[in-house]
C-alpha cells in the first residue's frame, strides 16, 4: 500500500478494477478448470452438450489401471511414456551440453551455428514433424538413401511400433535441442572468464577445466534443464500426431489422453468422448510427472548444495 | 623452405575437432530444410524419378497450387486473427494485472502472485475447459478459441519480475502531477517495459501460432481452421504428392521464419528468464 498517490491518493479503485478482467479470465480459463480436473475424473462426463454427469467414484481409476486388455494397454503406453522420456531427456540434455559448449568457444561463425541449432524450435510440432516426415520419406529420400549405402535399411514411421517409436525420439531431440543449448549458453556466459585462466595458468587440461570449473558452475543451468526436459517430455506427444498418427505400440500417455477425451479422430462431438475416464488418464499423468520432478529436484538441490555450499 | 618452416603455426586439433562436430550438426539440421526446398521446385515425376535427385529447372507451380488447393488464404486469415487478437488481449490484461501486483498497490498481491506460480503445478485443465467451453456455448466458436490463448502464467511472472526495476519514484512523482492511474500505465509504465512486452508477446504469439491439439478439439467447421489444422488436413489429401506440399510447408514456414530472425533476441531473453540464477 506503499507510495499510492493516483488521483490525489483518492482512486484506489482504479488497479482493482482495470485487473478484473486478466484475473477473470485466469481464474475461468486455467485455474478453475485445473483444480476441477480432479473433480471429473470421479465422473463419467461426455463430450455431449446437456447429457447428465454422474458420479462414479473411483471406477474411471479402476478401469484405466485394472481391467483387462485396455488396462493392458493403458499400462504399457506409460512404461513407453517412461521410455520417451528417459531417451529424450539424456540425449538431449547430452547433445545440448556438447553444442552449448562448442558454440561458446571463440570461433568464427558460431552465432551462425547456434541460429541454425536454435530455429526448429520456433517452428512447432506441425512443421517440425512435415520435413521429418519428408526427410524420411521411405522411397529413395535422403536418410533412406544413407541407410542403404551403410547397408541398412529402414520403414521410418510405417515400419514396425518400436522403429516408428525410435524415429519420434529423434525428431523430438532433433526439435528441441535448441532450447536446451540456449539455456546452457545462458549459463556458460555467466562464467568468469578469469576463472579459465587462473585453470590454464595451473597447467589444466581441457577435460579437467570443463570438469572442475565449467560443470559445478554451470549447475543452475543444469538443473533447469533437466527438468524442464523430464517434464516436457512426459507430456509431449504433437509429433506423434503429425508423424504416425494414433497407432497400436506407439501411443504415449498424453496422446491416449487426448484419443480416449475427444475421439482419435477429428470430426463432430459423439458419444465416444469419455472425458470422465480421460480426467482420470490425465490424473494418472499428472501424478507421474509429479513424482518424477520432485524426485528429480530433491536430488538436484541435495547435489547443488553439496557444491555450491 | 626454411622460410615457410618459420611461419607455420602449430595445428589446433581442438578447433579442427570443434569445427567437425559443428559442421556435424549443421548438416542435421540443415539437411531437412535443404531437402524441402529442394522438393518444392521440382516436378512430381521428377520426385518420383528420383527424390533426392538435385533441382535442374525450379519452377514455382508447386507454391501456386498450394496456395490456391490448400485454401491457404483462409487459413492464414484466420491464423492472423487469432494470434493478434488473443495476444492483444493478453498483453493488455496482463500488463494491468502485473502492474498493481508488482508494486503491492492491491490487497491480496501476493495471493495472486502465488495463484499464478500454483498453476504450473496443479493437473492440466483439459478436460474441465472443454466442458466449460461446451456449457457456454463456445464450442466450435472462433470466440471461444481466442478465449482458451488469454492467459499465460510465465509471461505474467515476466512482466511483474520486470515491473519491479522500474523505479517506484515514478509512480509518485506523475501522480503528484496529476496523472491518472489509467493514464500512468498506458503511458508512461507501458514504454518503459516495452522489451519484457516484446518478449511475451512473441513467445505468446508464437505459441498461438504453432498450436495444432486445440483447433483439432475446439474447431470442427473447417471454415475456422487454422494454418496448423489446414496443413494436418492438405497432408491426408496431398500426402503422396511432396513437391506440392513441401510448397505448402514452405509457406507456413515463412512467416515464422521472418519473426524469428527479426525477434531472436527477445525469444531468447524469454526462453533463459530465471534459468540461470538458480
Amino acid at each position: 500500500m506503499r507510495g499510492y498517490h493516483f488521483g490525489g491518493g483518492k482512486s484506489r479503485w482504479a488497479p482493482y478494477l482495470f485487473l478484473l478482467p486478466g484475473l477473470l479470465l485466469y481464474v475461468m480459463i486455467a485455474l478453475g478448470p485445473s483444480i476441477s480436473t480432479t473433480f471429473f475424473s470421479f465422473t463419467n462426463a461426455t463430450g455431449i452438450r446437456g447429457a447428465p454427469v454422474d458420479w462414479v467414484g473411483l471406477d474411471n481409476y479402476k478401469e484405466f489401471l485394472f481391467m483387462g486388455q485396455a488396462s493392458r494397454d493403458n499400462l504399457s503406453a506409460l512404461g513407453r511414456t517412461l521410455l520417451f522420456c528417459f531417451f529424450v531427456t539424456t540425449i538431449q540434455f547430452s547433445l545440448g551440453l556438447l553444442v552449448a559448449v562448442l558454440v561458446n568457444q571463440k570461433l568464427k561463425g558460431t552465432n551462425f551455428f547456434r541460429t541454425l541449432y536454435f530455429m526448429p524450435v520456433i517452428l512447432g510440432a506441425v512443421i517440425q514433424g512435415l520435413i521429418w516426415s519428408l526427410f524420411l520419406y521411405p522411397l529413395g529420400g535422403p536418410m533412406d538413401s544413407i541407410l542403404n549405402f551403410f547397408g541398412m535399411s529402414s520403414e521410418f514411421f510405417g515400419g514396425p511400433p518400436t522403429e516408428a517409436f525410435g524415429w519420434v525420439i529423434v525428431v523430438q531431440i532433433w526439435a528441441n535441442l535448441g532450447t536446451t543449448m540456449i539455456i546452457f549458453l545462458a549459463g556458460l556466459q555467466t562464467i568468469p572468464s578469469e576463472l579459465y585462466e587462473a585453470a590454464e595458468i595451473d597447467g589444466a587440461n581441457k577435460w579437467k577445466v570443463f570438469k572442475n570449473v565449467t560443470w559445478p558452475l554451470l549447475t543452475p543451468s543444469v538443473n533447469t534443464n533437466l527438468l524442464l526436459n523430464i517434464i516436457g517430455s512426459l507430456q509431449a506427444w504433437q509429433l506423434f500426431l503429425v508423424l504416425i498418427g494414433y497407432r497400436n505400440g506407439t501411443q504415449v500417455l498424453g496422446y491416449l489422453i487426448y484419443a480416449v477425451g475427444f475421439g482419435q479422430t477429428s470430426g463432430s462431438v459423439t458419444s465416444s468422448f469419455r472425458q470422465g475416464y480421460a480426467a482420470a488418464a490425465s490424473i494418472v499423468l499428472f501424478i507421474l510427472v509429479l513424482i518424477l520432478g520432485t524426485t528429480t529436484q530433491f536430488f538436484l538441490s541435495r547435489r547443488e548444495r553439496r557444491i555450491l555450499g | 623452405m626454411n622460410v615457410d618452416m618459420k611461419i607455420r603455426r602449430p595445428i589446433k586439433w581442438g578447433k579442427i575437432l570443434s569445427y567437425a562436430v559443428l559442421i556435424i550438426f549443421a548438416i542435421v539440421y540443415a539437411g531437412p530444410l535443404i531437402m524441402l526446398v529442394n522438393t518444392s521446385l521440382k516436378s512430381l515425376p521428377d520426385f518420383m524419378k528420383s527424390a533426392t535427385s538435385l533441382v535442374t529447372s525450379p519452377n514455382f507451380d508447386n507454391f501456386i497450387d498450394a496456395w490456391q488447393k490448400a485454401n491457404f488464404p483462409r487459413y492464414l486469415t484466420n491464423t492472423v486473427l487469432y494470434t493478434v487478437t488473443a495476444t492483444l488481449v493478453y498483453v493488455v490484461t496482463a500488463i494491468f494485472l502485473a502492474f498493481p501486483v508488482s508494486r503491492g498497490y492491491i490487497k491480496g498481491a501476493k495471493i495472486i502472485l502465488f495463484l499464478f506460480i500454483v498453476a504450473l503445478f496443479l493437473p492440466p485443465a483439459l478436460i474441465p475447459q472443454f466442458q466449460l467451453m461446451l456449457r457456454l456455448g463456445l464450442y466450435n466458436n472462433p470466440i471461444g478459441y481466442i478465449l482458451l490463448f488469454t492467459i499465460n502464467p510465465i509471461g505474467f511472472t515476466i512482466l511483474v519480475n520486470y515491473i519491479k526495476t522500474i523505479p517506484i519514484e515514478l509512480d509518485e512523482a506523475a501522480a503528484l502531477d496529476g496523472c491518472s492511474y489509467f493514464k500512468f500505465v498506458t503511458m508512461i509504465l507501458f514504454p518503459l517495459i516495452r522489451p519484457a512486452v516484446a518478449t511475451v508477446a512473441v513467445l505468446h504469439a508464437i505459441g498461438i501460432w504453432n498450436e495444432l491439439i486445440l483447433p483439432t478439439i475446439y474447431l470442427t467447421s473447417q471454415k475456422y481452421y487454422p494454418i496448423t489444422r489446414g496443413m494436418i488436413v492438405f497432408q491426408g489429401v496431398y500426402g503422396s504428392n511432396w513437391p506440392t506440399l513441401a510448397a505448402a510447408v514452405l509457406i507456413m514456414t515463412f512467416p515464422m521464419l521472418l519473426i524469428f530472425l527479426l525477434m531472436q533476441r527477445y525469444i531468447i531473453s524469454g526462453l533463459t528468464t530465471g534459468a540461470v540464477k538458480g
